[in-house]
């Protein structure tokens, strides 16, 4: 069969190696030749590691030929963001620092998708240490959005979300501390999944907030998402990560369960926020109505507190990530300044060279408001306001199954738009509070944008550990925004390279 | 009352960040805005509200005995020397910590 594979559904794919329709060999050269095909103008990639892909799919190809059962995700092709370590591949996290650095180790969330079949295409650009909305902190190159090269991808997983946009592969994972999922997902059209904090192994992951960190899917249908959803957790809870619960559930099962009397929470404050621009509040008040018109029941809830989220994150996430990165002295690894005297001089330059400008400014931050006197003028009130953040989506899940608003402000941005770093953090706005307080939310693409014709999303929040109930809603969505059962991949990009032989 | 530049050439100097004179002006400007962001959080009166440190609340650490076991994954030496700047041996290199053994490295 002659087909392009950026066309082909994760499940297509290993349902397609397992019947013989096609090989795992022949879908990973389809990926790498769409990725040498697009990504000289996409660059959603740091390092693509075809040695592996095509090691792992002739593997896939040999357990199908001695009759082995395949795994779930047999053949498909999948990219990782650089902050996880994959044995074989440099982990950057798009940082000078670790320019250099091999991965000694493979991550959790890595290996269980390695573990179900996939195919790993490559390791994909960020925001350095995942500091950033735009992944132009990238130490190493911007990354286009595949829907206006001229614009950013959102971040901090910015080459993840770009990579699955272009069609360069089916599924990838992010990592999102404040929106780093869901952001880049809702700019770039694609699905982007932040489960609840503990879903998903963090062991492997570069640190940044351990409080908030959490790693999670992106694809262009809501049921690719469920799938690597299934991949990531039915290992069980992680012995390597104190913080992973066990999350037995069947993320493809529910996928179109009714939604019929089930409550969809509307937020009518986030609806008149500030920033918010009327193609984005009009899609989703799209979204509002589609979810009615399949039978659920809109109620109105609120979040009085959700306002000081971005004030209450910035002081949380630059002390964990002051304390995560205090790792980095240029000794055990990272860049280290050559031709010191001292250790105190070394540790001082190679951090001052080896991290970029916003790293610096992160880090700084947090050592600031860890410093004795600052710490209960900030750290501690934050993690108060955390508790009312918190019992705020406590009272309206007492209301509503689900709770519906935009995930992020504004469609894509020109490179170089928000240059100030402290406007920067307002692209967060609507995803922020959900880290706050640990609950899961999903991207979900509506299409495109009346005014600008660039993608705009609905975000789904709802409470902890349940994430395959947003799946059952983002689903809806999809039946209603997605005619063709998801995303399109962008049109600029769709079907260069990337034919199956 | 807004952060000096020498409060924040004290930050740097904690942080074990080296800036340089150019980079201390915009690292006081910034320190200064962003610091501005977090007003909200001085507005509560938080009298009786319990700080929320972690999303999940009844974490603890975990314990086991005290002896080698072979079965559980470890670093091999040659594999933690691998991304070093400086080893010799079995060891990480480091320059003098005192500064007063600048000839032997």
């Amino acid at each position: 069969m002659a087909a392009n594979f950026d066309q082909l559904s994760a499940r297509e794919i290993a349902a397609g190696v397992a019947n013989g329709d096609f090989t795992a060999v022949e879908v990973a050269r389809a990926a790498l030749d769409a990725v040498e095909a697009r990504d000289g103008e996409v660059k959603a990639f740091l390092q693509v590691s075809a040695d592996l892909a095509l090691a792992a799919a002739e593997a896939t190809d040999r357990a199908r030929a001695a009759g082995e059962r395949l795994g779930p995700l047999a053949g498909v092709p999948v990219a990782f963001k650089d902050n996880m370590h994959l044995v074989g591949t440099r982990t950057t996290c798009a940082s000078r620092m670790l320019e250099n650095y091999e991965s000694t180790f493979t991550a959790t969330c890595v290996q269980r998708l390695l573990d179900a079949g996939a195919t790993p295409v490559g390791k994909t650009n960020m925001d350095e240490f995942a500091f950033g909305s735009s992944t132009e902190s990238s130490a190493f190159h911007p990354t286009a959005n595949p829907w206006d090269v001229a614009r950013v991808p959102g971040g901090s997983s910015g080459g993840s979300a770009a990579a699955v946009a272009a069609g360069e592969v089916t599924v990838s994972l992010g990592s999102d501390t404040g929106g780093s999922i869901r952001q880049p997902a809702s700019l770039c059209g694609v699905v982007g999944l932040k489960p609840t904090y503990g879903a998903v192994s963090r062991y492997g992951v570069v640190a940044f907030g351990s409080s908030l960190d959490q790693v999670g899917p992106f694809g262009r249908r809501v049921e690719d998402v469920a799938l690597a959803m299934n991949a990531l957790t039915a290992g069980g809870r992680d012995p390597w990560d104190s913080t992973s619960q066990p999350v037995a559930c069947d993320f493809a099962a529910h996928l179109d369960d009714p939604i019929e009397g089930r409550r969809v929470g509307v937020v009518p404050a986030l609806m008149e926020a500030a920033g918010l621009t009327d193609e984005v509040r009009d899609a989703v008040s799209a979204a509002a109505r589609a979810l009615a018109d399949q039978g659920a029941e809109l109620v109105e809830v609120d979040l009085p507190n959700i306002a000081s989220a971005i004030a209450a994150y910035y002081v949380i996430a630059p002390c964990e990530a002051f304390s995560n990165l205090a790792r980095f002295d240029g000794v055990r690894y990272g860049y280290q300044e050559p031709g010191q005297a001292t250790l105190a001089e070394q540790t001082s330059l190679s951090r001052a060279h080896g991290f970029g400008e916003e790293a610096k400014r992160r880090q700084m931050l947090g050592a600031y408001l860890l410093s004795s006197g600052v710490y209960d003028t900030y750290y501690y009130p934050a993690q108060q306001v955390r508790t009312l953040i918190t019992a705020d989506y406590a009272r309206a899940y007492e209301k509503c199954d689900v709770i519906l608003m935009p995930a992020a402000p504004r469609t894509a941005f020109k490179f170089g738009e928000l240059s100030d770093p402290t406007q920067m953090y307002a692209s967060d706005m609507f995803t922020i509070s959900n880290n706050i307080a640990g609950n899961g939310g999903v991207s979900v693409p509506l299409g495109l944008g009346a005014a600008t014709g660039l993608p705009v999303s609905a975000q789904l929040q709802g409470p902890a550990f349940a994430d395959a109930r947003l799946l059952t809603f983002a689903r809806a969505i999809e039946r209603s925004f997605s005619p063709d059962g998801g995303a399109p991949v962008a049109p600029a990009f769709a079907g260069k390279g990337g034919e199956l032989a | 009352m807004p952060l000096t530049r020498e409060d924040v050439a004290g930050i740097a100097d904690y942080a074990r960040i080296a800036l340089t004179p150019e980079e201390l002006d915009e690292m006081t400007a910034y320190m200064n805005d962003a610091v501005a962001l977090l007003d909200p959080i001085r507005q509560y009166d938080l009298e009786g509200v319990e700080p929320t440190f972690h999303p999940i609340g009844d974490l603890s650490n975990v314990m086991t005995d005290d002896v080698p076991d072979d079965e559980v994954r470890h670093l091999p030496v040659d594999v933690a020397l691998e991304n070093a700047g400086a080893s010799r041996d079995r060891s990480f290199r480091v320059p003098s910590i005192l500064g007063d053994q600048g000839g032997d490295r």
